[in-house]
């Protein structure tokens, strides 16, 4: 049914603000990389370092968005629909790797086996970190896709396992494609672990020309090429995810439970416990050895840092949910011009290097907000850049779930369209959007690159100290602060994992 | 009696394809009416232009005399027009409880009034005892009384049923009708009711109807509609009919059924149309009484049918009671009860 194609001033002006917030950094971009004149940015891209460095990026993110599809597919279905016992459990264990920071993980690895330096090191490093941005959201829509299909296919005389390459899979593909899409954007602009890796690719050559020699031009140019990838993998997933498959029929959906034969629970089962292990056994068995063997903790220092962590965390996760969700309803409910430009503007920035937003932020605070230059306000903004994709998309795909005639039935009982948001669509998308905002506060803590800039003099995070130290390699000094991140951060990464997926396994 | 609902020319197009053209309608209060037509005829098009979902490229829609969508301009937005709405299936809201949908169009919804309101309502459609439950925990059938209480909450000047049993069993189905049918007529709503289901229409409506090739083809009570219709598609449409020629002389004709009297004087050759029920069989058969063999009986419990390949070929319909039904094969003399429909 045709959906009124003009959306709400309401919906429209928050729209508006989340692309003139997410424009910043390009305005900067373009402006510095524009400051040596057309002719030198046109030599500055063509050389051919910088196609080296296009090709080594996107080699990079498209074997580790390929394994995460694969891995995140397989974990979530293992998790919601597999026969296996104590899913629930599985499904937070699944989840863990969000609350481990990229460089973290990959200086564990890089410790126990040192020959991994490199590319390899970092695909592994990238794939576990990041399969379950693929696995959360596809797990949520397998939870609302309706499970009787795959009964029809195998009683139309298809196999379990093609009913679920048939059925099941077409009915998540929108959610592949858009956890996909997360993936190799984290990819792209991941700074931690091809750092910590020596891989050089965009962010951290792009790093090395900020830190190195005040040469804001080849930095601002690089990004600018990032910036062309980022779009190509937009244009891809708009392409490929193609039309959304909406619930058709039956009322309020009654979640039957599906026994899987144990032929597919077993081998998902091994895919589960691989993950698992080396997502999480090696950073973690590493944190708690280099606890070991550190002398002294000062823990004052400790609890403050975990402290200013969560605060500066919390702020970006509300900040960020306030203005996801007009922007959510939004790409879910309207067509329109307005939509492509606002999906667009909001995924370029999340491919934007954390360095490059948190230099466009430095540079708009100087010039526009100078009284919050280095303070908590600058701070939160820049976060809230890079994480108002995840929250949109987290929001965005729950919106879909629920039909529309919910909004049909609550207008005609005489609900004005915005009241209709508030008391219909909103509670409907509760699960998605709590997830958002546990998305946006973990990130936040475990953000490194913008924090580094950003921060207050004097504050310090966990993710600043554990930075500091292992680029040093103080690995007794680093064990608390890498224990408190993980655990802290497995509280956030718990509730979201079981948010999404709660009603699974009633 | 007045007007709660009135379409004038109401026409609309998706991309090129006509949906509804120059549809006029007029429903009046206190009643229900049924709009019948076959699938894909843009019936709940029309519906959702009533609610104010869809805008008609042309014609108007006036709600309780006033105009609330003219020549492409909807001038009331769908919470003020007044209408309520029971989508296919329901469509409660999985986040409330039976009570909060009931509840959900009333205003000052925690006050004294709007429980009582929701009490008298659950009352209504005998659900009193569900008002905590949530939807997932009712069967079809509840679901649909509960989608009726909330759409009447709030008094609106007319209830719109989208195709409200489409999903019910059909045991199930006959039961739940009558108790919706009932509620209605006990709150003095006014209703449309959308159906492709012809004994729906005829059995529950005080008025159908009916939407043939995007127009409204005919409007009537169901006895009308059944026993007069307009044209043969109506008539084909609203009942099993059986189609023999046949040559009028106004009014009565001659056909392989033999000498037939006419609901309308007709001249020439026409076609003929009568129900199956009408046809029966001939105890005291004399030479000119057309004769015919079985070639197929159905049993359906309380009657039943059977098809008579008459000797020049034609197959017809009759309906019987079930313990008449002769074995196939056998040759029966065929008589028509009561008057019969002629088309040009």
């Amino acid at each position: 049914m045709a959906r009124p194609l003009r959306a709400p001033l309401a919906l429209a002006a928050p729209a508006m603000v989340a692309v003139v917030v997410s424009l910043v950094p390009l305005a900067y971009l373009v402006n510095t990389s524009l400051q040596r004149g057309v002719q030198q940015l046109i030599d500055e891209i063509f050389v051919s370092r910088t196609a080296t460095l296009v090709m080594r990026s996107l080699a990079l993110t498209l074997v580790v968005t390929g394994a995460c599809a694969v891995l995140g597919t397989i974990n979530a279905w293992f998790v919601v629909r597999s026969s296996a016992p104590l899913r629930p459990l599985w499904l937070m264990l699944l989840a863990m790797p969000l609350a481990i920071p990229s460089y973290l993980s990959a200086f564990a690895w890089v410790t126990w086996i040192p020959s991994l330096n490199g590319y390899f090191g970092a695909a592994i490093v990238l794939t576990l970190a990041s399969y379950p941005y693929v696995m959360l959201p596809v797990a949520a829509m397998l939870r609302g896709a309706d499970p009787q299909l795959e009964d029809v296919a195998q009683s139309l005389g298809v196999s379990p396992l093609r009913s679920i390459t048939r059925v099941t899979l077409r009915q998540v593909s929108p959610a592949i494609w858009a956890g996909s899409l997360l993936v190799a954007l984290y990819v792209v602009s991941d700074f931690g672990a091809v750092a910590t890796m020596r891989l050089e690719t965009f962010t951290w050559v792009i790093y090395g020309a900020y830190r190195a020699g005040f040469n804001p031009t080849r930095a601002a140019t690089l990004s600018l090429v990032l910036i062309g990838v980022a779009l190509l993998l937009v244009v891809i997933e708009r392409r490929a995810r193609g039309r959304t498959t909406q619930r058709i029929g039956s009322g309020t959906a009654r979640h039957a439970v599906r026994q899987s034969p144990l032929s597919l629970t077993i081998p998902a089962m091994g895919v589960a416990i691989t993950s698992f292990g080396f997502g999480i056994g090696v950073p973690v068995i590493s944190s708690i050895s280099w606890t070991r063997s550190s002398g002294s903790v000062d823990w004052a220092q400790v609890w403050s840092t975990i402290a200013a962590s969560f605060g500066v965390g919390a702020l970006t996760g509300l900040a960020t949910v306030l203005l996801a969700l007009p922007v959510g309803i939004l790409l879910a409910r309207f067509k329109g011009r307005l939509n492509g430009f606002t999906e667009g503007a909001v995924y370029v920035t999340h491919s934007l290097p954390g360095i490059v937003i948190a230099l466009s932020v430095v540079y708009f605070g100087i010039s526009i907000a100078r009284p919050f230059y280095q303070q908590i306000p600058l701070l939160v903004f820049g976060q809230m850049i890079i994480f108002l994709p995840l929250v949109v998309g987290s929001v965005r795909t729950s919106i879909e779930q629920s039909r529309p005639v919910y909004e049909d039935v609550a207008r005609s009982l005489g609900t004005s369209r915005m009241r209709t948001v508030f008391r219909v669509t909103l509670p409907l998308a509760v699960p998605g959007v709590a997830a958002g905002g546990a998305l946006a506060v973990l990130g936040a803590v475990k953000e490194l690159p913008t924090t580094l800039i950003l921060r207050p003099t004097g504050l310090d995070t966990l993710a600043t100290s554990i930075w500091k130290y292992s680029s040093v390699s103080d690995f007794g000094a680093i064990g608390p602060y890498a224990v408190a991140l993980m655990l802290l951060a497995a509280l956030p990464t718990a509730v979201l994992s079981t948010v999404t997926v709660l009603k699974v396994i009633k | 009696m007045t007007t709660a609902l009135e379409l004038t020319g109401v026409t609309h197009a998706f991309d090129d394809t006509a949906v509804l053209n120059d549809v006029s309608l007029s429903v009046t209060a206190g009643k229900i009416t049924a709009l019948l037509g076959p699938s894909g005829v843009g019936k709940t098009t029309l519906l959702r232009i009533i609610c104010g979902f869809e805008t008609p490229q042309q014609g108007t829609v006036s709600i309780n005399g006033r105009v609330v969508a003219e020549g492409g301009v909807s001038i009331v937005a769908p919470e003020h027009r007044g209408v309520g709405l029971v989508p296919q299936e329901g469509a409660l809201f999985p986040h409330l409880t039976v009570a909060d949908n009931v509840a959900f169009g009333l205003k000052r919804r925690r006050s004294s009034q709007a429980r009582s309101r929701v009490q008298e309502l659950l009352h209504l459609v005998d659900l009193e005892n569900c008002a905590d439950r949530r939807p997932a925990e009712l069967s079809g059938g509840m679901q649909q009384r509960v989608a009726l209480a909330r759409a009447l909450a709030p008094n609106p000047t007319i209830v719109l049923l989208d195709e409200p049993f489409a999903s019910l069993d059909a045991a199930l189905r006959v039961v739940v009708r009558t108790e919706i049918v009932e509620a209605i007529h006990r709150s003095k709503a006014t209703a449309l009711w959308v159906t492709h289901d012809q004994q729906e229409a005829l059995s529950c409506a005080d008025d159908v109807a009916v939407l043939l090739g995007h127009q409204v083809a005919q409007h009537g009570t169901p006895v009308d509609l059944y026993r007069s219709p307009n044209s043969r598609a109506v008539a084909e449409f609203v009942g099993e009919a059986v189609r023999v020629k046949g040559f009028a002389r106004g009014l009565d004709a001659t056909s392989v059924l033999g000498e037939i009297a006419l609901v309308t004087a007709q001249h020439g050759d026409v076609t003929l149309i009568v129900r199956p029920e009408q046809i029966e069989l001939e105890d005291q058969p004399n030479p000119t009484t057309p004769r015919g063999e079985v070639i197929a009986s159905r049993f359906y419990g309380h009657d039943g049918e059977i098809d008579v390949r008459l000797p020049a070929g034609d197959v017809v319909v009759a309906r019987l009671h079930a313990r008449l039904l002769p074995a196939v094969g056998s040759v029966v003399a065929l008589r028509v009860n009561g008057q019969a429909l002629a088309f040009a």
